[in-house]
C-alpha cells in the first residue's frame, strides 16, 4: 500500500555518450534502451526496465525523480491526496513513457518533479530464476545490485518535509536541526530503510545526489579502487555517515552529478522513534570519521 | 495493515541459568526482564521488550514464534481470516502473556507450530540515545548481533503450510526447491522485502530447524566464529554461503541444542517478484553454495 521504494532517477546530462560510457564501464549499469535523447541503465539485480535515465539537455540536473507504488489504485489515491494539498497532477497515459506504464506526475514544495509509477516493464535482472549464482561475474566497474535513495535540495526543508510525511506517508528516521529547531535536513523512508529520500538546505529543484547500494564495507573499499583507477573525482570517503549509520563515498560523474555508494544501515519500523541531530554536531552527522563537513559538500549540487 | 517482519521466538530450555548464561555473553544479547521460569533478551539495535523468550522445561525445542503486525486492528482482521480457514484463535490482551508483550492472538499452524501475530509491544529503546547516536555501542560481550532476522522451520507437508502462509498470511515465495516429483521440498517466504523471513524444509512437524540473527557483513560472521571457537560453541558449519537467499551464514548450536544462525547479505524483493526455483539435483548448492552437496546433519537435526 502506497509508495514501495525508490524506482528510477532522471537527470539531465551535457554529453550523453560520456555519461552513458561512465554509467556502464565506472558504474557498471546496464543500458536497457536508448532513444533520440535519452539512455535508459539499470544495475544487474534490478527486475524493472530501467533505474536512471540520461537525458540530453544544455544544463545537468534532476529531470523528476519516480517512486514505485505498491498497488496500481495507489495512483489514484495518492493524485487526490497531492490535489487535495493543493498542487496539480499531471496523469502521464501508458505509452508515453519508456518501459513503463500510466504514471502521475507533479511538482513538490522543495520544487522537485516528481513520479509515482506502478506499471512498469520487466526487464529481468541478470541472474537466472532456475538455480541462480548468488552474484554476477562479467560485469565491468563498481557494479551495484541496485538503486537505494536520493538526496535533494529544498529552500524550506520543514514545509517539503511535512508534504512528503503527511500526503506521501514517508516517515522521517533522522532530522538535523539547527539552534532555532527548525530542520534543515531530513531522511525520510518507505521501504524499511534508513532513508529513500533525503531532504537538506539549498536551491529549491536542486539535486544533491543519488545512491547506489553495496552489500558490505568491502565493496565500498573495492568501488574506491574503481573511481581512484578511472581517474574519477572523488569527493568524500570511504568513510560513515553518523546519520543513517551507513557506509560510503560521493564521487562526481564526468559532468559534475554527484553519485554515492552506500551500504548498511538498519531496519526501521513504522514505528520508529526519529533520531534528532543537533547543528552543532553537523560534522558527526554527516561524516562521523572526519566530524567535519568540506565545503564542497555543502556547495556542489546539480 | 499488515505483517511486518519477525518480533520474537520461545524456545524451551532444561537449563534456564546456562542458557542465559550463553545468549548474554556469546550471543550477547541483552536481559530486559526475567521470571522464575522464563528470562527475556533483546538485540542491542531493538527497540522492543524483548525478541527472543527462554523458558525452562525439560526439553528444548521451539514453544511458539511471533510476527509483528502494523495495527492493532490487524490482529481482528488476521483473527478472521484464520477462523475462516478453520484455525481456532486465542487471544491475550495488553501484557497478558508476559510483561511487555502487548496483544497477539496466537493459533497453530496445519504443521503444529505455535505461531503469534503481536502488536504494541513496550519499546525499552536500542542502546543508542536518540540526539546524536553513535552508530553503534561499543563494549558488548559476544557476537551482539543487532536484531533477530528469520525463522526456519520442518514440516511434514512444505507445500501445503507454504500455501497457508501465502494465502491466508499473506507471505510471498522468493524461493524454492522442488523435488523431481513436483513437491516443494524446502520454500522461503518473505513479508518484509528480505530475501526471508521464515523458511520451511520438509521434516518433522513442529521442529525448530534454526533461528537467526542479522549481522553487518561477512567480517561479522567471521568476529562471530572467533567468538563461538573462544566460548567452545559447538560450531555446525563455518562462514559459507547459501545458494537460496545468496546470504552469508554461520551456524551453531546453543549449549542445550537449539541451533542459531548469524546471517548476513541477502537482496531486496518487491512484492511481485517471480520465485526463483531450485531444482533436487541442485539443492545443494541452494543450501550451501560453496560446498554443493547436501549436508544430511543439518537436514536431520532439529528440535
Amino acid at each position: 500500500m502506497g509508495i514501495l521504494r525508490l524506482g528510477h532517477v532522471d537527470v539531465t546530462v551535457t554529453d550523453l555518450d560520456l555519461a552513458t560510457a561512465y554509467y556502464t564501464e565506472v558504474l557498471g549499469m546496464i543500458v536497457v534502451e536508448r532513444d533520440a535523447d535519452s539512455v535508459y541503465l539499470k544495475c544487474w539485480d534490478e527486475v524493472d526496465h530501467h533505474s536512471l535515465r540520461l537525458v540530453y539537455a544544455p544544463r545537468v540536473g534532476l529531470d523528476l525523480m519516480a517512486f514505485k507504488v505498491e498497488h496500481e489504485d495507489d495512483l489514484s489515491d495518492l493524485e487526490n491526496a497531492v490535489n487535495r494539498y493543493g498542487f496539480p497532477v499531471q496523469r502521464i497515459s501508458k505509452g508515453e513513457s519508456v518501459g513503463q506504464g500510466e504514471s502521475i506526475r507533479f511538482e513538490t514544495p522543495s520544487g522537485q518533479t516528481m513520479e509515482l509509477v506502478h506499471d512498469v516493464e520487466k526487464v529481468g535482472g541478470l541472474l537466472p530464476k532456475i538455480n541462480p549464482a548468488p552474484f554476477v561475474t562479467g560485469v565491468p566497474g563498481i557494479a551495484p545490485p541496485r538503486m537505494d535513495h536520493l538526496l535533494v535540495t529544498a529552500e524550506e526543508v520543514g514545509e517539503a518535509t511535512t508534504f512528503y510525511t503527511s500526503v506521501l506517508g514517508f516517515r522521517v528516521t533522522e532530522q538535523l536541526l539547527d539552534g532555532n529547531g527548525h530542520q534543515i535536513g531530513t531522511w525520510m523512508e518507505r521501504s524499511f530503510s534508513p532513508h529513500d529520500l533525503a531532504i537538506v538546505s539549498g536551491p529549491n529543484g536542486g539535486l544533491h545526489h543519488f545512491a547506489f547500494w553495496l552489500d558490505d564495507w568491502e565493496s565500498v573499499r573495492k568501488a574506491a579502487d574503481t573511481l581512484a583507477y578511472n581517474g574519477i573525482q572523488i569527493d568524500v570517503g570511504p568513510t560513515r555517515h553518523g546519520v543513517t549509520r551507513g557506509s560510503t563515498i560521493y564521487f562526481f560523474d564526468p559532468l559534475g552529478t554527484r553519485n554515492e555508494v552506500f551500504t548498511g544501515g538498519y531496519r526501521p519500523d513504522p514505528d520508529f522513534p526519529t533520531i534528532t541531530w543537533t547543528e552543532d554536531n553537523i560534522g558527526r552527522a554527516v561524516f562521523y570519521y572526519e566530524g567535519e563537513l568540506n565545503e564542497r559538500f555543502m556547495k556542489v549540487h546539480t | 495493515m499488515s505483517i511486518l517482519r519477525l518480533s520474537h521466538v520461545e524456545v524451551r530450555v532444561p537449563d534456564l541459568e546456562l542458557a542465559t548464561a550463553y545468549y548474554c555473553e556469546v550471543v550477547g544479547l541483552i536481559e530486559t526482564a526475567r521470571e522464575s521460569e522464563r528470562v527475556f533478551l533483546k538485540g542491542w539495535d531493538e527497540h522492543q521488550h524483548h525478541s527472543v523468550v527462554l523458558t525452562w522445561e525439560p526439553t528444548h525445542g521451539l514453544n511458539h514464534f511471533g510476527f509483528k503486525v502494523t495495527e492493532l486492528e490487524d490482529l481482528d482482521l488476521y483473527a478472521a481470516r484464520l477462523k475462516e480457514a478453520g484455525v481456532d484463535v486465542v487471544r491475550y490482551g495488553p501484557d497478558e502473556w508476559a510483561p511487555g508483550h502487548g496483544e497477539a492472538i496466537r493459533f497453530t499452524l496445519p504443521s503444529g507450530h505455535s505461531m503469534e501475530l503481536v502488536h504494541g509491544m513496550q519499546q525499552v529503546g536500542n542502546l543508542l540515545p536518540l540526539t546524536n547516536p553513535p552508530p553503534k555501542p561499543l563494549g558488548l560481550p559476544g557476537i551482539a548481533p543487532p536484531r533477530i532476522d528469520h525463522i526456519f522451520l520442518t514440516a511434514e507437508d512444505v507445500g501445503g503450510m507454504t500455501d497457508f502462509f501465502v494465502d491466508v498470511l499473506g507471505f510471498r515465495v522468493t524461493e524454492q526447491v522442488v523435488g523431481d516429483d513436483g513437491f516443494r521440498i524446502a520454500t522461503w517466504l518473505e513479508v518484509s522485502h528480505a530475501s526471508h523471513d521464515i523458511a520451511l524444509v520438509t521434516g518433522s512437524n513442529g521442529g525448530l530447524h534454526h533461528f537467526a540473527w542479522a549481522v553487518e557483513d561477512w567480517t561479522a560472521l567471521r568476529d562471530a566464529a572467533d567468538v563461538c571457537a573462544y566460548h567452545g560453541v559447538r560450531i555446525e558449519t563455518n562462514p559459507t554461503r547459501h545458494g537460496a537467499t545468496r546470504g552469508h551464514c554461520l551456524y551453531f548450536f546453543d549449549p542445550v541444542g537449539n541451533r542459531n544462525e548469524v546471517f548476513t547479505g541477502g537482496y531486496w524483493v518487491d512484492p511481485d517478484n517471480e520465485p526463483t526455483i531450485w531444482t533436487e539435483a541442485e539443492m545443494g548448492r541452494a543450501l550451501f553454495w560453496y560446498d554443493g552437496v547436501v549436508n544430511q546433519k543439518f537436514l536431520t537435526v532439529h528440535t
